[in-house]
């Protein structure tokens, strides 16, 4: 290896192309994750995040399946340096294990983290780190997330920043407690294992990097890449509309009644901050719709991200414009021990008052409202060919917001997900003991306007064995996808179970261990988006198509779009007195 | 006479073997929307006689255009009931994670032409529902009204029992015989709805184009009076009739780039080198592919339009593992808001084309800092260089931003895009658990040669090897090809309690697929060969491994030799094997090769002219660690065999130029290929 001096200059180039080389051990983690986990949550959802921070802990990059993780690995790494904080506590061949959501955690129990720290001839130059959701940690449910969990404790085995390895020897006391508290202890040790092969990808390429380029070239492109992202983010806000910006809406409730919960936001933008302040909404709740302040973090950075250059390279210099302020103890920044299994509902109803509150101003950069809610769906049971115990943990497809210029997304994960992908039919049919009777899109309640909300997805599950159970967590199930611009609101999150005798139960937004026998059907459909603009404005040739495809019914042309369109030729037969006017 | 052809964006090119083994080449412009007129001509240009060609092998980009510039036919779909919307659907991710105006894909096929079907297979290939034939009676007339071009069948579990796509394949065509038709598990009998759907919606999509274009182009051969034997390069790095190629046209898709990674490994052979990384650049991109111990890697997870950005379509057709990334010799350089220099993937095409054109580029591009440090020289090109505004665009655009000479913004320039390549480079290899040390590297298209020695170094490699015909070498690596179908059939199985007969049924069957297949396509018995993979993986997991079968029936002892060369080839892979694990069987792949009589290849005379009189000129080139360097240029058409050299030199041909770095030294093989040594061991 050609190892080059350390008095070499630092020329802009090099600095470039070291960055590039961290990104890429970035994206190499990732990867190395996906490749080799046993979960299909995991591998098929990529419901995991992976990257570099600095050795103060300061993301640098971050390889992510989904937007809700983006600065929670930050947070991870910093706990790690709270509690190990004195000289000598951390060692090379460190691995740090972590899934408290209040200790470095952030999100639900499910999440299980490891942090790396990364040495160079002694020399603590950077740690590694990343979060993947556990098909299962323990808890009083399959799947661990629970709707309707009490307390953090009733929601898995909490792992509070511990070492795996001690200098790469492994404590294997910890492998037996997790061997001993969870479900499925192959998958998730399966996961444990590629988590740290991944992880200690990252930590070779770094030192491999720095015997390269030498330790103080790595170090000055660190600093450069953080001043060069806060540079970008901040060219980005100069452009940004300034004053302050408000909204108010409602997390539907918390699975045992109680609810609805406001949360709201005043959000401040001058020409060097962007600051988020919460205060003043519901105080944190009995059931587990609560997040953290650090899951609020990501919620917000995702907006945030979305409003100034979606497309930029992620790290921590670019959220240095970026303030969250709340109270204590509230649903957006709850406290132990209340529980917070299914803690994007709050997570992404705090993202979502920052969008209502900006979005009339930035159309350009914000649609109308989506389905927002991961809409988790577990179900559990045996398999009706070779008799095994299946559990399935998945989130839904759904309706996104229409914008100006384009109509909403049809079938796609919220905004909390990202680079996730549904289970394929023909997967599920093999895997588990159901058969899916229908995947399709649900038009019906498309928000109207000139541009149209997406659609949302209808998924039904039929049990092929009797005793299965189905939790599922739909939350914009009383507060519907919000309009924009003179565009409607969209249709809610809701799902149905239609029995094998004929009749029905629901429609329901969040229901705990639903029994399913053999011929049961659970129903799952999902939110449609918020429409943009006056709907009289959508062109009548459009509404026309629109009719012809069924995204709309020829009734829904006419009441909502002023054009009369015939059922069968799809012609125009003419245009409303309300679209004349 | 063997010819080859192969349709690139701006010219179609041909590399010819005679009878003797002796090599030549032409390039002519590419003449689209007629494609074949730009084949004919160059045909005409190599002065070959037409009536002497037996073998004509040729590429073509006319289907992925077809795809890209959406100018396939207006194309109906028949799916499952209840299933109609998984085309647009899709797989509901969005790689662009922070874009929440995000926009999805639009299905090649619009709604009101996805038209539903009672029918269902389970996922063991039991019928549920039986098919509703009157049904598909009304579609034809409804997709008849609807001035549907081509059809797409797509049912669920198809790849596990097919009979009711068979079925409803054999109505349409009875009913409508003039339409195009494809059956999803036609074109893949792997699972995955979604994908399977779109793979035969795009091959419906592009039938009717492939069909009219190979006709076209047949006619013309046939009127020259060229020999019957006629093939079509594959994405699969193998080449099929012109018949075959018009019935599943979707499987030509990376027709023309594949050839020369095929090439690569087929001179690799010749050479005694198993292990290469191929690496190709031209105007807009860079591509490689890792060739370990002689195979050409092949695989099904292949997309077209997907980026960072993007989700695209996927294509589950056999292409050859490629990595392609947006940095060719055209890429623009610019400065980011926040005051770092990129290059690429934004390139300035062949109009108006580098600054170095003439042609009103005004953005500096990596040609033009390749011949502000001399490695490219003003006399080569075929427009007159105004090389004051050359230096002005990279002082002005890039140097002066640093507060640097232009010739050090120009090497920042080269440096960014060989980062560029070197991390697509390691992608392949480092990240795949290759040593690149254990590798050669072999060089090619327009760029390949200019890059590939400083990005050996960078990498590890000991070796670049670049290639007589090295622009044109895609075309020779269609000269080297054989016949080659893929058949994968998706076949879930714990491997421990292997139905052996069952197992060895299921071999048997795609075997009889594969030899009738050949029947057809005239090859005989003696020359067809059969390799078996099985796509294997730890039960639970969802990746898999591609592990070699032994031939013959497979006994206890092979599935427990298979086993363990999985655990083997899986830590390879993925750093770690689980032992104890219960391991599963996914895909059964059969890849079978019917062989066509290829010349030997020439080798070239010793002892004729010397390294002096190949010496063009002496110029001065700036390098990265030893600044300007008085380095001489030679003419490789002047260079034979034996015939060594140490850097700083600089080779150039038609259309390519290779820079050797101090410090390494370069000798010409006896085919011609230039061989590099890099300082690496």
């Amino acid at each position: 290896m050609t190892a080059i001096k350390e008095h070499q200059k630092l020329d802009p180039f090099t600095l470039e192309i070291v960055k590039d080389s961290l990104v890429a051990i970035g994206e190499e983690m990732f990867h190395t994750l996906a490749r080799t986990s046993m979960s299909p949550v995991i591998y098929e959802v990529l419901d995991y995040a992976s990257g570099l921070t600095d050795a103060k802990g300061q993301l640098l990059t971050q390889g992510n399946g989904v937007t809700g993780f983006i600065g929670m690995l930050t947070f991870m790494v910093k706990e790690t340096l709270k509690k190990f904080g004195n000289e000598g506590d951390l060692k090379p061949g460190d691995i740090i294990i972590i899934n408290d959501s209040y200790g470095g955690g952030g999100s639900h129990l499910s999440d299980v983290g490891f942090v790396m720290p990364i040495f160079v001839d002694g020399e603590l130059i950077a740690f590694a780190a990343n979060k993947a959701h556990w098909t299962d940690v323990g808890g009083k449910d399959p799947g661990s997330f629970s709707n309707d969990a009490t307390e953090i404790y009733q929601e898995g085995l909490q792992l509070p920043c511990v070492k795996l390895y001690d200098e790469g020897r492994l404590n294997q006391a910890i492998i037996d407690m997790i061997e001993a508290n969870v479900r499925f202890p192959n998958l998730s040790l399966g996961d444990l294992w590629a988590q740290v092969a991944a992880i200690r990808t990252g930590d070779k390429r770094v030192r491999e990097l720095c015997e390269k380029n030498g330790t103080q070239t790595v170090k000055a492109a660190i600093e450069n890449y953080l001043d060069h992202g806060e540079q970008m983010a901040r060219k980005e806000l100069a452009k940004l509309p300034k004053g302050e910006f408000f909204a108010k809406d409602f997390v539907d409730d918390d699975g045992f009644g109680n609810g609805p919960f406001h949360v709201q936001v005043k959000v401040t933008i001058t020409e060097d901050k962007f600051i988020c302040d919460f205060r003043g909404s519901h105080p944190q709740v009995p059931g587990p719709v609560n997040v953290t302040y650090t899951g609020l973090v990501s919620a917000v950075r995702t907006v945030f991200l979305a409003i100034t250059n979606p497309s930029q390279d992620v790290n921590d210099g670019v959220f240095r414009p970026l303030e969250i302020i709340t109270d204590p103890a509230s649903i957006l920044s709850a406290e132990r021990p209340a529980p917070v299994s299914v803690y994007w509902e709050a997570m992404q109803g705090g993202a979502d008052v920052v969008m209502q509150a900006l979005a009339s101003h930035l159309p350009d950069r914000l649609p109308a409202g989506q389905l927002l809610s991961v809409c988790a769906v577990t179900l559990s049971g045996n398999h009706h060919v070779n008799g095994e115990p299946f559990l399935i943990v998945e989130p839904s497809a759904g309706g996104w917001g229409a914008a100006r210029g384009q109509d909403g997304a049809r079938g796609q994960f919220c905004i909390g997900d990202g680079e996730t992908y549904n289970v394929p039919v023909e997967v599920a049919e093999t895997r588990y003991g159901v058969m899916i009777d229908e995947y399709s899109l649900k038009t019906d309640g498309m928000g109207a306007g000139e541009f149209i909300g997406g659609a949302g997805v209808i998924r039904s599950y039929r049990a092929m064995t009797d005793k299965q159970m189905v939790s599922a967590t739909f939350g914009r199930n009383k507060f519907h996808p919000w309009g924009l611009n003179g565009g409607e609101k969209g249709s809610p999150n809701e799902f149905i179970i239609e029995k094998k005798d004929g009749s029905t139960d629901g429609p329901f937004g969040m229901y705990p261990r639903y029994p399913l026998d053999k011929g049961d059907v659970v129903k799952l459909m999902t939110a449609t988006g918020g429409g943009y603009g006056n709907p009289l404005k959508r062109p009548v040739e459009q509404v026309a198509r629109d009719v012809k495809n069924g995204y709309m019914t020829a009734i829904q042309a006419e009441e909502k779009y002023g054009v009369k369109v015939n059922p069968t030729t799809f012609q125009v037969d003419g245009i409303t007195g309300k679209r004349e006017n | 006479m063997r010819v080859a052809t192969d349709i690139g964006g701006t010219f179609t090119d041909l590399v010819y073997v005679d009878g003797e083994g002796n090599i030549g080449v032409a390039k002519s412009p590419t003449t689209p929307p007629n494609f074949e007129q730009g084949v004919i001509d160059v045909i005409s240009k190599s002065e070959v006689d037409p009536q002497s060609i037996q073998t004509f092998i040729h590429g073509t980009t006319v289907i992925i255009n077809a795809l890209t510039e959406r100018t396939g036919v207006t194309t109906g779909l028949i799916t499952t009931a209840g299933f109609r919307d998984v085309l647009e659907i899709a797989r509901g991710n969005r790689p662009d994670l922070f874009n929440l105006r995000y926009e999805k894909p639009e299905p090649f096929v619009e709604r009101y032409l996805r038209q539903e079907v009672s029918e269902r297979m389970n996922q063991l290939g039991e019928v549920v529902l039986p098919l509703d034939e009157e049904r598909i009676k009304e579609l034809v007339d409804y997709f008849k009204k609807e001035n549907v071009d081509a059809i797409a069948v797509a049912y669920l579990h198809a790849y596990k029992n097919p009979a009711h796509e068979i079925r409803t394949v054999e109505l349409i065509e009875k009913l409508w015989p003039e339409v195009a038709v494809t059956a999803s598990h036609e074109v893949t009998k792997e699972w995955r709805e979604y994908e399977r759907t779109n793979t035969a919606v795009l091959n419906s999509y592009v039938k009717p184009i492939a069909s009219s274009y190979i006709n076209r182009l047949n006619g013309r051969l046939g009127e020259l009076g060229t020999g019957e034997l006629r093939y079509i390069m594959q994405s699969n790095g193998g080449t099929t009739t012109f018949e075959q190629a018009k019935q599943t046209p979707i499987n030509m898709v990376e027709s023309g780039p594949v050839a020369g990674i095929y090439g690569a490994a087929y001179l690799g052979e010749i050479i005694g080198e198993k292990n290469i990384i191929a690496f190709d650049i031209g105007g807009t991109t860079a591509k490689c592919s890792l060739i370990a111990d002689g195979e050409v890697k092949v695989s099904t997870d292949y997309y077209i339009e997907k980026d960072e950005y993007n989700a695209g379509y996927p294509i589950k057709t056999p292409v050859v593992d490629i990595v392609e990334i947006g940095n060719g010799g055209g890429s623009i350089a610019w400065i980011d808001e926040g005051g770092a220099l990129k290059v690429g993937p934004q390139s300035a095409g062949s109009v108006p084309g580098p600054v170095a054109y003439g042609q009103g580029g005004t953005e500096p591009t990596t040609t033009d800092a390749n011949l502000l440090t001399g490695r490219l020289s003003a006399g080569n090109f075929d427009y007159d260089v105004d090389m004051g505004r050359v230096k002005e665009a990279i002082k002005e655009k890039v140097a002066d931003r640093f507060g640097m000479e232009p010739e050090d913004g120009a090497l920042g320039i080269i440096r960014i895009a060989n980062s560029n390549m070197l991390n697509a480079l390691k992608l392949i290899s480092v990240r795949k658990g290759y040593d690149p040390r254990d590798f050669t590297l072999v060089a090619f298209g327009g760029g390949g040669s200019m890059h590939a020695p400083a990005l050996a170094k960078e990498l590890g490699v000991g070796k670049v090897v670049v290639p007589i015909a090295s622009p044109v070498f895609s075309a020779w690596g269609m000269l080297m090809t054989d016949l080659r179908h893929d058949y994968i059939q998706t076949y879930i199985a714990r491997v421990n309690g292997l139905d052996l007969k069952k197992f060895n049924n299921e071999w048997d069957e795609l075997a009889d697929t594969a030899t009738a297949q050949f029947q057809e396509e005239k090859i005989a018995k003696e020359n067809i060969r059969l390799l078996r993979f099985a796509d294997m993986r730890y039960a639970g997991q969802e990746h898999t491994v591609k592990v070699p079968l032994v031939s013959g029936p497979i006994t206890q002892e092979s599935i427990q030799q298979l086993i363990c060369d999985f655990h083997e080839l899986h830590e390879k892979n993925y750093t770690f094997k689980i032992e104890d694990a219960e391991t599963e069987i996914v895909n059964l792949h059969l890849t079978a090769f019917g062989s066509i009589e290829k010349p030997t290849l020439k080798k070239l005379e010793t002892g004729v002219g010397s390294v002096t009189e190949a010496l063009k000129e002496n110029r001065p080139v700036y390098y990265e660690q030893e600044g300007w360097v008085d380095t001489d240029v030679y003419d490789r058409q002047k260079l034979g065999p034996d015939m060594t050299f140490n850097g700083p030199a600089i080779i150039e041909e038609q259309a390519a130029v290779t820079v050797i770095y101090p410090g390494q030294s370069a000798l010409i093989d006896d085919y011609g290929n230039l061989i590099i040594e890099t300082e690496v061991r």
